[in-house]
C-alpha cells in the first residue's frame, strides 16, 4: 500500500487542518518550535512559518497518517482488533487504596498505575491534566506519587497534553509517562514513528502512556457560554456523564447537584472529535475507562475498564497487581463485546463524517480509506 | 538645513524649496509662524525657526494645524504679518477655521502654505488642495522653481495685506525636497508691534454680506496679478502645441522640451497665480493655439477652469482641442515627472524617442529583475514600536478572539506592512485609530465579539485623539487604547509635542502629560516599556479582557530608537553561534523572519543568525524572542528610556 | 576643454545610497560647490517616508545656464555615485546608459527584505560584474571600511565624495570642495571630514577604472 504519510509545513498544517475544524488541541505542534501557542483551548498560530515540511505537520494527529504502519510498529501483530486496536487484557479494575478513591473519577486506576510507575522508577516525571471543569485544563509535570492523586478528576475539555511532552523533554525529566486522550496517543505515537530524524531524539524519553477512554471533549467557550447559564462556576466541585440512558451531565456544586440535558451538553462538543474514530485509546501502552456492571451505575462507576497493549503495559498491571494496589474484579461475558460495538459506532460515525466534509468516500482527509480496519466493517 | 539670513541682497543661493519659502517670508516681514509638521513641509518652519531667536520671529509647533492658522490668524489680526505652513492632510485638520476665515477676512499679511504630495509619497491620500481656493474664494499661488518659491511667499504676504484676505500658498514634495539656484532679496528693517484695531471685526457671521466682500477682494486680487511676472510664456509666436502648467510640472516640462527639441514647435505658459487666474493672458494665448496640453498636479483644476473659460470666449475664440489628466493622454492619478511629460509629448506629436538604446534597456531592466532586492521601508533596528506591535500581536493571537488594530498616522503607520506584522486594520487620519477603535467599542449590542486595540503616538494623541477619548469615556466605549510614546514626534523629525515639555526652540515648556490627562477622566492607565516583551504581552492582553466598562489606556513608553542611537545602546548584544539553531525546524531564523528586526541579520554561510552592529540599537528584545537563548545580553548602562 | 570645465550641459549625477547613509548631504555640498563656481544647479531628493531603511537618491542636474528639473529623465545619468552596491544597480538599471560612469562604495546594507527572509542579496562580484557590463567604466571601493578605520562610518560619504573629486567627476576642484566642507562643519567635524576627503583623493589616485 502506498503511504499517504507526507510531512509538509505550517501552511499545510493550517489550511488543512487549524482552519477546517480538525485541530484536536492536542499541543502536538506546540513547544517545537516558537511559532504556535495553546491559548484558551485553541492552537493558535502565532507567527508564521515558512518551511515547507516541519515537526507540527508530522505529529499532528490530523495529518495524513498511516495508522497500519503504526499498529504494526508498536503492537504485537497478534494482539490487533479491527474495533479496539491491539488487547493484550481486559480487566475491571479499582484503586485498593479508598483515599485514592474518593479523590478519584471513578474507580482511580489511572490514579493508581501512574503513582506506581513513579513511585517504582519506571517514570521519573508524569504527565498530568490539571483544571477542567469549565476552567482551561493545562497539563503539568509531577514527580511525586503524592501529588498523582491531586489530578485525578475527569476532564470534559482537553488539555494540551502532547505541548506538556513537548515541553518536558526540553527539562530534566529522562523517563516520562503521559495521561492523554486517543488523540493526544496518535500524536505520541507519530512521534515514536521517527518520521522526522533530524530532531526526534527526545522521543525515547517517552516510557508510558496511559490513554483515556473518550467520546468526545467539549469545546471550553461553548461550555463556559452554556454553564454560564446554568451555574454559578465558582461553586462546581465536579462534573459528571452516567451512562447515556441518562441522558444528562451532572453537575456537583457546594449547594447540591445539578442536572444538564445532554443534547445541550452536546452542542458543545469541540468540532475536531467529530472525525476522531477512536473510543479506547488505541494507541497507548494501557486505555482506561469507566466501567459498566449489571448492578449498575451506582456501582460501575466506583470502577474502571482497562485495555492492556503493550508489554510495558503488560508488565506495569503485573506489578499492580502484585503490589495488590490495584483490585479486579471479574469482567462480565458480553462487556468487551459492548465496548467493541461502541468503538465501532464512534469509527463509523468518524467516517460518514470525513467522508461528508470531503466530498468524496475515497478521501477521508486525514485517514487513508484504504486501511485494513476501515475495510472490516460498513460505513 | 541652509541659514536663511543671509543679508547678501543678489546672493546665489542654493535653497531647497522649503527653504526658499522660509526666505520669502523673512524678505516679506514675517513675525509669527506656527505649523504642524508633516512632510513635505516641515522643513519651512523648520528652516525659519533656526533662525527665528535672531529675527524676532515667534515659532511654534502647534498641537494641531487648526490651532496653527489660528495662531497666525491671530497675529495677522493685530496687525503682524504671519504664516502657517502644513502638508495636504493638515489643511483639512484646520479648514474649519480656513473656511471662517475666508468669510472674516484678515488683516496683517497672512499667508497659508500647503504642500501637497502628488502620488502620496508619504501621506494617506494625493489630495489636491487647489480647488479649495476656488470653493473657498482664496487667491492662490503656485511656484514652478525656486527662485519663485522664495518671491512667492513675500509676493503672498503683501497681497494678503492689501487685500485683507488670507492667501493660499501651493506647494508639492519635489519642490519642497529639491534645492536650487535662486537670488536672494533684501531683508525688511521695519519692525512691527503688535495692536488689534476694536474699531474693526474680524467675524464670520453674517456671512452673505461677507461672502459677497470676498468675491470683491478676488475680483481685486486678480486685478493685482493681472500683469504678475509669475505667469510667464516661453516659446514661438504661433506653436504647434502650447503647454499651460502650473507648479512643478513646469521644470519637468522644460527637461521634456529640451530632450525633445520642441523649442521651436512648442510653446509653454506657466502661470504662477492660479486662482484667480489671468484670464487676459491666457484668452491671448488660447486665441493662437488650436492645441493645448495641460500639465498639473494632480487633479485637473486648471484643465477643468481652462475649458471654463474656453466656452465663455466660444463667441471670439475658436475652440481649442484640450489634453491633460481629464482629456488624457495623462492619467488623472499620480504624480507626473519628466518620462512622462515626454511620452505624452511624443503621442501627441507623433515623434519617436528613446531614451537609450532598446537592446540596454531590456538589458538594464532585466539585470534589476534578476539581482536587485526591493528596499521596503521599515521601522528602524531597535524601534519600540516594534516591540510595542509584537506584545500586541502576540497578545491578540493568544486571546483568540480574531482581534485588531486601529490606527492613524506616524512611524507606527508601519503597523500596515510586514515590518509591523500587518496588524493594523484601519488607518485614515490623525487621531483615527482611537476614533475609529471608539466606535468598534460600541458595536456590543450588535454581537461583535472581537477585542480592538486602538494605537496611537504621543504627538498624534494631543493632536486628534482627544476627543475620542472623552467622547468614550462619556459613551462608556469598550475601547483598549495604546499610546505607542516614543517621546518626540519622531517621523518628521523630532519636533516637541506638548509631552515633550519643550518649545520649538528647545526652551522648556510646561509639560502636558498623557497619564494626567487620562486620570483626569477617570480611566484606567497604565505605563509600562514595550521592551519587556512578556510583561507587555500580558498586560495587553489583561486590558483587553478589562470587564469594566469604558475605555482604558495603556501607555507603552520607551524613547525612539533614533534617540538611542545618539545616546548609546543599552546592551551589548551578539549571538551564540553554537546555540542558534538556524534555520532547522525549531527556528527557521524566527529572530529575522517572525521578529524582522533589520539589525538582526543572516549570515548565509554559517547559516546562523547574526547581530548587524552597525544599526543594533541594543534594546534587547531579540534575546526575549529567541526561545533557544542563542541571543546574547550585556547591560552596557543603568537602564535609561524608562524616564517616567 | 579645460580638466574641471563642463564636459556636457546638463550634466546629470545621481548619488543614492540607503536612508542615514547621508547621500542627501553630499549631494548638497557637490550643489553649493557647484553653485559658489557660479553653475546653475538643481538637486533633487527623493525617498519615501522620512525613515531609515529606503533608498534615497539625489538627483544633480548642472547646467552653465538653465534650470533642470529635479528628476533626471530615464536613461540620462552621466555620473552614478552610490554609498551602497546594489543601490548603485537599481539606479543603473532605470537612469543607465552606455555612456554612464559609476562609482560606488561595496559595504552592503541589507534591505529588510532580505534580513527578514524575503530576497536574496546578490553576491558582491555579481554586482560589479553587471555594473561593468552596463557602465561605460566603475570602480568599486570599500569606503565603509576606511571610514571604519577613522572610526567613524559616517565619514564614507565624505570619502566617496573625495572619490568623486580627484577623478574629476564634475567640473570643481578638491580646494572648492574643501571650502564647501569648512562652511558646513564646526572646526573638529571639519577636520575629520577633511581628512576623510584626502582618504578619498588618495584612492582616485591610486586606483584604477574597470571598463
Amino acid at each position: 500500500m502506498e503511504n499517504k504519510a507526507y510531512i509538509r509545513g505550517q501552511k499545510e498544517l493550517r489550511e488543512e487542518v487549524h482552519d477546517t475544524g480538525l485541530c484536536t488541541g492536542c499541543g502536538a505542534c506546540v513547544n517545537l518550535c516558537p511559532y504556535y501557542a495553546t491559548s484558551r483551548d485553541k492552537t493558535v498560530v502565532k507567527d508564521l512559518c515558512d518551511r515547507t515540511a516541519g515537526r507540527c505537520y508530522a505529529f499532528c494527529p490530523r495529518t495524513p497518517t498511516d495508522l497500519e504502519a503504526i499498529r504494526q510498529q508498536l503492537f504485537e501483530p497478534q494482539d490487533l482488533t479491527p474495533e479496539l486496536g491491539a488487547v493484550k487484557g481486559f480487566y475491571l479494575t479499582r484503586a485498593s487504596d479508598p483515599d485514592t478513591r474518593s479523590l478519584a473519577q471513578h474507580g482511580g486506576t489511572v490514579t493508581t498505575l501512574m503513582s506506581l510507575a513513579l513511585s517504582e522508577g519506571i517514570i521519573d516525571t508524569a504527565l498530568l491534566a490539571e483544571g477542567g471543569g469549565s476552567d482551561l485544563p493545562s497539563g503539568v509535570a509531577v514527580s511525586q506519587a503524592s501529588e498523582v492523586s491531586k489530578l485525578a478528576k475527569s476532564k470534559f475539555i482537553a488539555a494540551p497534553m502532547v505541548e506538556a511532552f513537548n515541553k518536558a523533554v526540553l527539562s530534566d525529566a529522562q523517563k516520562i509517562g503521559v495521561v492523554a486522550t486517543p488523540c493526544q496517543t496518535l500524536a505520541l505515537a507519530k512521534m515514536k514513528m521517527k518520521p522526522f530524524p533530524k530532531n526526534d531524539s527526545q522521543i525515547g524519553k517517552l516510557r508510558l502512556t496511559i490513554g483515556l477512554f473518550c467520546g468526545w471533549v467539549l469545546s471550553w467557550r461553548s461550555f463556559k457560554q452554556l454553564l454560564d447559564q446554568k451555574i454559578d462556576q465558582r461553586k462546581i466541585v465536579s462534573l459528571d456523564i452516567p451512562p447515556s440512558k441518562y441522558k444528562t451531565m451532572q453537575v456537583e456544586t457546594n449547594s447540591g447537584l445539578v442536572e444538564i440535558p445532554l443534547d445541550e451538553v452536546e452542542a458543545c462538543v469541540r468540532e475536531a472529535c467529530k472525525f476522531c474514530t477512536d473510543v479506547t485509546a488505541e494507541f497507548s501502552d494501557i486505555s482506561v475507562g469507566s466501567a459498566r456492571l449489571p448492578d449498575g451505575w451506582e456501582v460501575a462507576k466506583g470502577w474502571n475498564q482497562v485495555i492492556v497493549r503493550t508489554t510495558a503495559g503488560e508488565a506495569l498491571m503485573q506489578l499492580a497487581k502484585d503490589r495488590r494496589v490495584l483490585e479486579f474484579r471479574e469482567v462480565p461475558g458480553g462487556n468487551l463485546d459492548k465496548l467493541k460495538q461502541a468503538s465501532l459506532k464512534k469509527k463509523r460515525t468518524a467516517l460518514d463524517n470525513l467522508a461528508c466534509k470531503s466530498g468524496d468516500r475515497d478521501d477521508l482527509l486525514y485517514l487513508d480509506c484504504r486501511d485494513p480496519v476501515f475495510q472490516t466493517f460498513d460505513w | 538645513m541652509a541659514d536663511i539670513s543671509n543679508k547678501t541682497e543678489g546672493l546665489a543661493d542654493l535653497l531647497l524649496g522649503s527653504e526658499a519659502i522660509g526666505r520669502g517670508a523673512l524678505e516679506g516681514g514675517v513675525n509669527v509662524v506656527a505649523s504642524y509638521p508633516g512632510n513635505p513641509s516641515t522643513e519651512i518652519t523648520e528652516a525659519i525657526r533656526q533662525v527665528a531667536e535672531k529675527m524676532n520671529i515667534y515659532v511654534e509647533w502647534s498641537v494641531n494645524e487648526k490651532v496653527a492658522v489660528e495662531t497666525a490668524a491671530a497675529a495677522s489680526f493685530a496687525g503682524l504679518r504671519g504664516l502657517s505652513a502644513m502638508k495636504q492632510n493638515g489643511l483639512n485638520v484646520a479648514l474649519d477655521f480656513v473656511s471662517g476665515i475666508s468669510t472674516s477676512g484678515s488683516n496683517g499679511g497672512l499667508v497659508l502654505v500647503v504642500c501637497d504630495d502628488p502620488s502620496g509619497i508619504t501621506s494617506t491620500s494625493e489630495q489636491d488642495s487647489r480647488p479649495l481656493a476656488r470653493s473657498l474664494d482664496f487667491p492662490l499661488l503656485e511656484p514652478g522653481t525656486f527662485q519663485e518659491a522664495k518671491d512667492m511667499t513675500r509676493f503672498g504676504l503683501e497681497l494678503s495685506e492689501k487685500i485683507g484676505r488670507m492667501v493660499l500658498f501651493r506647494s508639492a514634495t519635489r519642490l519642497q525636497h529639491a534645492r536650487g539656484r535662486t537670488l536672494l532679496g533684501s531683508l525688511p528693517e521695519e519692525k512691527r508691534k503688535a495692536h488689534f484695531d476694536t474699531s474693526k471685526q474680524y467675524v464670520a457671521f453674517p456671512s452673505l454680506p461677507r461672502h459677497v466682500e470676498a468675491k470683491e477682494r478676488m475680483a481685486q486680487a486678480k486685478e493685482l496679478c493681472k500683469d504678475s511676472a509669475f505667469n510667464v510664456y516661453e516659446g514661438p509666436e504661433n506653436p504647434d502645441l502650447l503647454i499651460i502648467t502650473c507648479g512643478s510640472c513646469y521644470l519637468y516640462a522644460l527637461d521634456a522640451m529640451n530632450l525633445l527639441g520642441l523649442w521651436d514647435r512648442v510653446g509653454i505658459l506657466k502661470i504662477g497665480t492660479v486662482w484667480p487666474l489671468p484670464d487676459d493672458l491666457i484668452k491671448t494665448h488660447m486665441a493662437k493655439n488650436s492645441r493645448i496640453l495641460v500639465l498639473e498636479e494632480v487633479e485637473p483644476f486648471l484643465e477643468g477652469n481652462l475649458k471654463e473659460l474656453a466656452v465663455e470666449w466660444a463667441a471670439d475664440v475658436s475652440m481649442p482641442t484640450f489634453f491633460g489628466r481629464r482629456t488624457g493622454p495623462l492619467s488623472d492619478t499620480g504624480e507626473l515627472n519628466p518620462d512622462i511629460i515626454i511620452t505624452a509629448l511624443t503621442e501627441i506629436l507623433e515623434l519617436t524617442y528613446e531614451a537609450r538604446p532598446p537592446a540596454y534597456d531590456q538589458q538594464a531592466k532585466a539585470m534589476v529583475e534578476k539581482l536587485v532586492p526591493p528596499r521596503s521601508l521599515a521601522l528602524c533596528a531597535g524601534c519600540p514600536h516594534r516591540a510595542s506591535y509584537w506584545a500586541i500581536k502576540n497578545a491578540e493571537v493568544l486571546d483568540t478572539r480574531d482581534g485588531f488594530v486601529t490606527g492613524d498616522i506616524g512611524c507606527y503607520s508601519f503597523g500596515l506592512f510586514p515590518s509591523g506584522y500587518s496588524i493594523m486594520k484601519t488607518e485614515q487620519a490623525m487621531g483615527s485609530g482611537p476614533g475609529v477603535g471608539y466606535g468598534f467599542g460600541k458595536l456590543g449590542q450588535f454581537d461583535m465579539q472581537q477585542p480592538v486595540v486602538a494605537v496611537v503616538g504621543d504627538g498624534t494623541f494631543y493632536h486628534g485623539a482627544l476627543p475620542a477619548l472623552v467622547s468614550a469615556v462619556n459613551n462608556q466605549s469598550n475601547l483598549t487604547l495604546v499610546v505607542l510614546d516614543n517621546g518626540a514626534t519622531a517621523m518628521t523629525g523630532f519636533q516637541p509635542h506638548p509631552g515633550t515639555g519643550l518649545d520649538a526652540f528647545g526652551h522648556p515648556a510646561k509639560p502636558v502629560l498623557i497619564e494626567d490627562i487620562c486620570k483626569s477622566l477617570g480611566v484606567r492607565v497604565e505605563i509600562i516599556d514595550p521592551y519587556d516583551s512578556e510583561a507587555a504581552t500580558q498586560k495587553v492582553l489583561d486590558f483587553m479582557n478589562d470587564e469594566q466598562q469604558g475605555p482604558r489606556v495603556l501607555i507603552m513608553r520607551q524613547q525612539c530608537a533614533l534617540q538611542m542611537a545618539r545616546s548609546g545602546k543599552l546592551y551589548d548584544v551578539w549571538v551564540d553561534q553554537e546555540k542558534c539553531v538556524g534555520e532547522d525546524c525549531g527556528c527557521n531564523r524566527y529572530c529575522s523572519r517572525a521578529f524582522k528586526c533589520p539589525g538582526i541579520m543572516w549570515d548565509a554561510q554559517a547559516q546562523k543568525a547574526r547581530i548587524d552592529e552597525a544599526i543594533c540599537v541594543g534594546c534587547g528584545v531579540c534575546a526575549q524572542v529567541c526561545r533557544h537563548e542563542a541571543i546574547l545580553l550585556k547591560p552596557l548602562k543603568a537602564v535609561q528610556g524608562k524616564d517616567s | 576643454m579645460t580638466k574641471h570645465a563642463l564636459q556636457k550641459d546638463p550634466l546629470n549625477a545621481i548619488i543614492t545610497g540607503v536612508g542615514g547613509q547621508g547621500n542627501v548631504l553630499m549631494a548638497q555640498l557637490f550643489g553649493r560647490a557647484l553653485t559658489d563656481k557660479g553653475f546653475a544647479v538643481t538637486v533633487g531628493d527623493t525617498y519615501g517616508a522620512a525613515q531609515r531603511g529606503g533608498p534615497v537618491s539625489s538627483h544633480l542636474r548642472i547646467s552653465k545656464q538653465t534650470l533642470y528639473s529635479p528628476l533626471t529623465p530615464s536613461g540620462q545619468a552621466d555620473i552614478i555615485i552610490s554609498l551602497e552596491p546594489v543601490e548603485a544597480l537599481r539606479v543603473l538599471g532605470g537612469w543607465g546608459n552606455p555612456g554612464v560612469v559609476v562609482i560606488s562604495n561595496t559595504r552592503p546594507s541589507y534591505p529588510f527584505d532580505v534580513t527578514s527572509g524575503g530576497a536574496d542579496y546578490p553576491a558582491l562580484a555579481d554586482i560589479t560584474a553587471a555594473a561593468e557590463e552596463l557602465a561605460q567604466k566603475t570602480l568599486f571601493i570599500d569606503a565603509s571600511e576606511i571610514a571604519l578605520e577613522m572610526g567613524a562610518p559616517v565619514l564614507t560619504n565624505t570619502i566617496m565624495s573625495g572619490l568623486a573629486v580627484g577623478l574629476d567627476l564634475f567640473p570643481i576642484t578638491a580646494d572648492d570642495f574643501i571650502a564647501v566642507l569648512k562652511n558646513q562643519f564646526d572646526d573638529k567635524k571639519f577636520n575629520l571630514n577633511h581628512s576623510a576627503f584626502q582618504k578619498g583623493l588618495d584612492l582616485a589616485a591610486s586606483n584604477k577604472w574597470s571598463d
